[in-house]
């Protein structure tokens, strides 16, 4: 049923990117300035490294809907350790540590009790959201160690990197690897598009599922600790909302909701792309109105597009060749 | 086919039914303020809204689709029958406004899905963020308040029919009569149909597209009217109404047996679903269970429910985030 | 493909200009302020009635000194979302920053680096949080936080008649504004009004949250009534929580007495049929007026925000004082004798 398009949607992205920056130069002078650059690359980081691990969560067939509330808890983690006296660098891995148990426990739940992914994410965001309240109450945590918090808002010094950048750099490195050059990404595709047919194959689906969840529970919980420096605290209301902002920019990326397509490369373009029309239009004055309208709409023409090149390609290809 | 979708009637809303009656049972033993006329109010009333949603959301989840749009739909259609209606205009007109509102949200979700074949998840997702933008456009930092809501509204919010909420009645009708259209009709039952094997849907000459087209516009057109529901229910509205319903009413509507996985579930499962989660909420207050750790705990109840549900039935595995392909 | 993105991107370009509405500075000046600043008036969230109230009174202020002044900030008030806008705020160069902070810590890495491109911040209506108080040069508050927590308990003891437990229906349990007023109304209370008591024991355990979201409100108010049958009154020191329990009072015919802090405009059809007797809140619109001054005249390097240091707002001076705050006043309070007035005000 699915057909190879020779123009994709990551590719579409990627022009729009650059057309975003070289439009956003022109028609905003604050646009294209070292500070706004760092600052696009900090404001979207923690979105980004999320997408990273929800790309192939959805690749795969599934999605993760508690993402935010993974990133919330280890947040709240590392707070809550922090204040009852550990040192920050032991809270950073306990931190961790939740993150990765949160997505085992989503992993656990779809592979093992078999249920819709859809469905008990929604769950498990009221769980461990609440378990953020749980854990802090009504009192977030400030006053974090001056040494680390520089690192959330300052940038390497001598670039117009921010700190983030290296987290962020590294794992896409990795998970553009692993996506589209190792036996795992293949797996990943493969499960996305039949999976029975890659049971039978031999392929460990409900191992390969638990081990993408956990990736991203894993994912979600350093995007967590960047996000904790990068507001100086942890707060029980952390990252409200972020999920479906991370599942727009994957889906913007040109990643099928109904699995077995996408590229890694177009999600980091849809993610800056999307980081970047924000800034743009609101550096020429749109109201925070507008752009909750101009989010939904990309998001339409995201489906659309690919839609329309279809179409336009297949009559093209039928007027030569005569079926 | 009449007797098989009896029969899934018959198993499909017990574990819910189940689960709810325990819920009651177990609430109303430790808080017997649970058991009075003014117990079963909170509870009938404070879930008339999202049970409403619930019944129009099942014509979408049984076809293996989402309509995440539903939000920001009823919350703007709220604030426009208020608007409206403190300019003057009469209850009619408010009211078709609602529901003009919600028709062209449907239209919009039901061609994107239907005829270009979108999946519906990225275009309601898509069509959410724009509804609410220009309901904030609209709305600014304006507030309706009990003065501009229109009087038969306002009577509805506020008065029962022998101590049943008339808002609960409406969601209660609206079940009955979706319920009554879903197991009689044939275009209703093809529903199910497109939603446990699109492929021989199609092959076995129902009109496929057509069908998910009224199916969303109808879901468009019961979360354009039931503006007026939420607006009786808080007898205020603001930029921000409806906002994240379109959640609880999937949690809801899973709950009650109607699978993401599409071509199982009845509306009335998907009241009853809604019901529980409410009773829930409610419970874990007269439970004396500590303010924060009542969403955790309600968290884990819904896994639970969730999982019960898996269990009792005889679902297929389901095994991508809309079920099996 | 590209045509087609052009041609979007051509009429964002042209919505944009739309949008975009430019305020013509007035030609008035007033001594002490330099004219023609371009000021930034920043809400925890735009589209809520108590910041558009805000909002005109900075405008007010903004016009009297000449000023050029943008009402700009998020549809959610996070601390995440005015980030963004603080960063905007940053690259276009603005002058000045009157904010009220939706996150009290999350904004103060953002506020400081505004601070280090020579933007002068004042807060106004919600602070940072105390250890962060160098991130702005003063911040303009309604009045201390023990006043408007202890006036309430006042409003509450002469309504249910000074015996009685009472319970307090809050915004999100991160609100700082609310949880510092909660916690001055606990010993209070036992101090001055033996008779009455906390529902759940102390004040903490007596708090339930509405996220100032009508429908969570509305449910945690139906939850205290079902918790606590015996309740005599409730606090909600929160438009949102205030109006919805006002509502559902009326609704449900309930005994259980309300007040807390509400806008008039929003109020008065329930303080009208006597369905709440009385409810409190300072002007936002002075509140605006005066923070735009005070940032104005930090700015133009005739008020250094110090402690002791004062400033003239229009015809009143304000001295700021310890934790570098200056107080407004105490809020007003709005019964059936002046709602008429006032809901035409705010």
């Amino acid at each position: 049923m699915k057909k190879k398009y020779t123009f994709g949607w990551d590719q579409g992205v990627s022009v729009f990117l650059v057309l975003t920056v070289v439009v956003g130069g022109f028609i905003s002078e604050y646009f294209a300035t070292i500070d706004n650059i760092s600052f696009v690359i900090q404001d979207v980081a923690e979105i980004a490294i999320i997408a990273l691990a929800m790309t192939y969560l959805i690749i795969a067939g599934e999605i993760d809907l508690s993402v935010a509330s993974i990133l919330s808890l280890t947040s709240a983690t590392v707070g809550f350790l922090f204040r009852n006296g550990t040192s920050f660098e032991v809270a950073i891995v306990g931190g961790l540590l939740v993150g990765l148990l949160c997505g085992l426990l989503n992993g656990y739940l779809v592979t093992v009790i078999g249920l819709p992914s859809l469905a008990v994410t929604i769950g498990t965001l009221a769980l461990f959201r609440g378990l953020c309240y749980a854990l802090l109450g009504n009192e977030p945590v400030n006053e974090l160690p001056e040494n680390w918090i520089v690192l959330g808002y300052e940038n390497i010094p001598g670039t117009f990197l921010p700190w983030s950048a290296i987290p962020l750099a590294i794992l896409a490195a990795i998970a553009w690897i692993v996506l589209h050059y190792t036996r795992i990404g293949r797996w990943t595709f493969a499960i996305g598009i039949n999976p029975e047919a890659a049971k039978f194959s031999g392929i460990p689906v409900a191992r390969m599922k638990l081990g993408l969840f956990a990736m991203t529970g894993l994912m979600s919980g350093v995007a967590g600790v960047v996000y904790t420096l990068r507001f100086a605290s942890a707060s029980p209301d952390g990252a409200v909302g972020y999920e479906l902002s991370v599942i727009a920019a994957v889906l913007f990326g040109g990643v099928a909701i109904a699995g077995g397509i996408g590229t890694l490369w177009g999600v980091l373009a849809a993610v800056l792309s999307l980081g970047a029309i924000r800034s743009v239009l609101q550096l020429i004055d749109f109201s925070a109105n507008a752009l909750l309208v101009v989010s939904g709409a990309l998001l339409l023409i995201s489906v659309v597009a690919p839609k329309a090149i279809e179409i336009y390609q297949s009559r093209r290809n039928s007027a030569f060749v005569t079926k | 086919m009449k007797t098989l979708v009896k029969k899934v009637f018959r198993v499909r809303e017990l574990p819910v039914f189940l689960a709810l009656v325990i819920v009651v049972i177990i609430t109303g033993t430790a808080n017997p303020e649970f058991f009075t006329l003014s117990g079963f109010q909170d509870v009938t009333l404070g879930v008339a809204v999202v049970a409403t949603l619930a019944v129009a959301q099942t014509l979408v989840i049984v076809m293996k689709h989402i309509d995440l749009s539903v939000g920001s739909t009823i919350g703007f259609s709220a604030y426009l029958i208020g608007d409206a209606s403190s300019q003057g205009h009469g209850f009619w007109y408010c009211m078709g406004l609602g529901l003009a509102l919600g028709l062209t949200v449907g239209t919009v979700n039901g061609f994107m899905v239907a005829y270009l074949r979108l999946p519906s998840l990225v275009v309601t997702l898509g069509t959410l963020y724009i509804v609410r933008g220009l309901f904030n456009e609209v709305a600014g930092g304006n507030t309706i308040t009990e003065d501009m809501v229109p009087g038969p509204i306002n009577f509805m919010g506020l008065n029962t029919f022998f101590g049943i909420p008339y808002l609960f009645l409406v969601a209660f009708l609206l079940m009955l009569v979706v319920g009554f259209v879903m197991r009689r009709t044939r275009s209703a039952r093809d529903l199910y149909a497109i939603g446990s094997n699109l492929l021989a849907a199609e092959l076995g000459g129902i009109p496929v597209a057509r069908r998910v087209f009224l199916a969303f516009l109808a879901t468009g057109a019961v979360s354009g009217l039931a503006g007026a529901v939420l607006l009786a229910r808080f007898n205020t509205a603001a930029a921000n109404s409806g906002n994240g319903l379109e959640l609880s009413v999937v949690a809801a509507c899973v709950v009650g047996g109607v699978a993401i996985a599409g071509g199982v579930g009845t509306v009335y499962g998907a009241v009853i679903g809604a019901i529980l989660l409410q009773a829930i909420t409610m419970a874990l207050g007269a439970l004396g269970i500590p303010q924060f750790w009542q969403l955790a705990v309600n968290g884990t109840l819904l896994i639970a429910a969730i999982s019960l549900d898996r269990y009792l039935s005889t679902r297929v595995k389901p095994t991508s985030i809309m079920g099996a392909k | 493909m590209i045509k087609k993105l052009a041609k979007v991107v051509a009429a964002a370009a042209i919505v944009g200009a739309l949008v975009a509405t430019a305020v013509t500075p007035a030609s008035a000046v007033v001594p002490g302020i330099k004219s023609g600043l371009k000021i930034a008036i920043m809400p925890k969230a735009v589209n809520i009635g108590y910041f558009t109230a805000w909002n005109k009174g900075a405008q007010k202020a903004c016009k009297e000194i000449g000023a050029k002044c943008t009402y700009v900030g998020p549809t959610e008030a996070t601390g995440p979302a005015q980030v963004q806008f603080i960063n905007k705020i940053i690259q276009q160069k603005y002058d000045v920053l009157v904010i009220s902070a939706a996150d009290q810590n999350a904004i103060v890495p953002s506020l400081k680096k505004a601070k280090a491109a020579g933007i002068t911040v004042v807060t106004s209506d919600a602070d940072v949080a105390e250890a962060s108080a160098s991130s702005r040069v003063v911040s303009i508050l309604p009045a201390a936080s023990s006043r408007i927590g202890t006036a309430q308990v006042d409003w509450i003891a002469e309504a249910v008649g000074k015996k009685g437990s009472i319970a307090v229906l809050s915004a999100a349990a991160t609100a700082a504004n609310q949880n510092a007023w909660i916690k001055a109304m606990g010993p209070y209370l036992t101090k001055k009004y033996p008779k009455m008591s906390w529902v759940g024991g102390t004040v903490g355990k007596s708090t339930f949250y509405g996220d100032d979201d009508a429908t969570k409100s509305t449910a945690q108010f139906a939850a205290i009534l079902s918790q606590y049958p015996d309740v005599a009154g409730i606090i909600s020191p929160t438009t949102v929580g205030v109006l919805a329990a006002a509502i559902e009072k009326k609704a449900k015919s309930a005994k259980v007495k309300v007040t807390g802090l509400g806008l008039p405009s929003q109020m008065a059809p329930y303080i009208e049929d006597g369905t709440v007797k009385k409810v409190g809140l300072w002007n936002p619109i002075d509140l605006g007026y005066v923070a735009v001054y005070a940032a104005a005249r930090a700015e133009s390097g005739t008020f250094t925000g110090k402690v002791g240091t004062s400033f003239k707002a229009g015809t009143t001076t304000y001295k700021v004082t310890t934790g570098g705050v200056a107080f407004l006043g105490d809020p007003f309070t709005f019964t059936k004798e002046n709602i008429k007035t006032f809901k035409k005000i705010y």
